[in-house]
């Protein structure tokens, strides 16, 4: 028996057909195997797929969302991938490419609100309980201090080690015009003071 | 699968729990009402162990180094994922609003007005509770830097809203230092 499961979220719509997979031991309510999948975004084209493009899709937009959230966008999805999704200048840019050689890929272009929605579609579909697909999408984790280099402008980053290097020159540099100490005059008294204590 | 550790334990450093205690803010800025929801959310989703009343609630706000009087304590873990259990509820509960302030599709005025008069409330909230001589509590009361840094912490909530959004927002939160 085909089951599916609707996803939605204003301008989302994320629908998944399948069926179970009873030699698995799963219910007959879950959906173990997946036959396929379509996904409406609002004003744009109605998108199918098979496993390995919804594979794809949250391969790419899940750590993009991730990225996006430390307010570092990035792109994701490799050229040889069916999905990547890329930061524009005011919003975000998926890209759709086909399996079919001469077909050029589809762009689509989201807005933050659009892709917000598409994103909880996503979790949604995730974390579905009725749903035992192996979807390789890694936990969300911290990002590293060198993920993180370019949150802050090159000048604002040097500006402490620079000021730092800078204030120890000029400390040094003063330093050096103060007049050294003389050696004491060799007078024949000092000299042997010592001498004449011991 | 939400509920799945994010990290090995450790504390929020302390950007993160600015950015937590901001969001927070920005709930409150979005619903007049915000404050008294984060006490009855906390009770709905079982944390009264962790929040027993509303002062202790806002003692571990508190810790936010941006704010007039900030206190040294900072949050167990618990304590902190209890924060952000709570900031993700309220941005589910919010996300209509989140939505309507992101979207292009939105009449441009409508949209404009929107963003005034949240900006306004946050500001108001910010000129009351937080330090104005800190750098970040400047930056956000700046006209020119702080509705760029208004609009990424509404987008920061509309994706920390929904199922997965808790694990999201922890792991961009504990974040190394930049």
């Amino acid at each position: 028996m085909k089951l599916s499961s609707r996803y939605e979220q204003t301008s989302c719509r994320l629908v998944i057909e399948g069926l179970p997979d009873l030699s698995a031991g799963q219910s007959s309510q879950t959906i173990g195997i997946l036959t396929g999948f379509s996904l409406a975004l609002a004003g744009k084209t109605e998108l199918e797929g098979k496993r390995e493009h919804l594979q794809a899709l949250m391969a790419a937009v899940m750590p993009y969302a991730r990225q996006l959230l430390s307010g570092m966008p990035r792109a994701f999805g490799a050229d040889d991938q069916p999905v990547a999704i890329r930061p524009q200048a005011d919003g975000h840019q998926l890209e759709l490419r086909s399996s079919q050689p001469d077909t050029p890929p589809l762009t689509l272009q989201l807005d933050d609100a659009e892709l917000a929605d598409l994103v909880r579609c996503l979790d949604r579909l995730q974390l579905d309980p009725n749903l035992a697909l192996p979807m390789e999408v890694p936990t969300p984790q911290p990002l590293r201090r060198s993920e993180l280099r370019h949150r802050l402008p090159l000048t604002r980053r040097l500006a402490a080690p620079v000021v730092g290097v800078a204030a120890l020159l000029v400390t040094a540099a003063l330093a050096s015009l103060l007049p050294t100490p003389k050696p004491p005059a060799a007078t024949p008294a000092s000299v042997n003071a010592p001498q004449g204590a011991r | 699968m939400a509920d799945a550790p994010v990290h090995p334990q450790r504390p929020l450093p302390r950007r993160g729990l600015e950015r937590l205690d901001l969001l927070l803010l920005c709930a409150e800025a979005l619903d007049l009402n915000g404050g008294e929801a984060m006490v009855w959310l906390s009770e709905e989703m079982g944390l009264t162990d962790l929040f027993p009343n509303r002062v202790e609630l806002w003692k571990r706000r508190c810790s936010n180094p941006l704010r007039r009087t900030t206190r040294r304590e900072l949050p167990s873990e618990a304590e902190a994922d209890g924060l952000i259990r709570i900031l993700n509820a309220l941005a589910d509960r919010l996300y209509p609003m989140l939505r309507s302030l992101l979207s292009s599709a939105e009449s441009p005025q409508l949209s404009e007005q929107r963003w005034t008069l949240f900006r306004s409330r946050l500001q108001e909230l910010l000129q009351e509770r937080f330090n104005p001589r800190r750098g970040g509590v400047q930056r956000l009361l700046d006209p020119q830097e702080g509705p760029v840094l208004c609009r990424e912490l509404i987008q920061t909530m509309a994706l920390s809203a929904g199922p997965g959004g808790f694990a999201r927002l922890k792991a961009s939160l504990m974040d190394a230092a930049a």
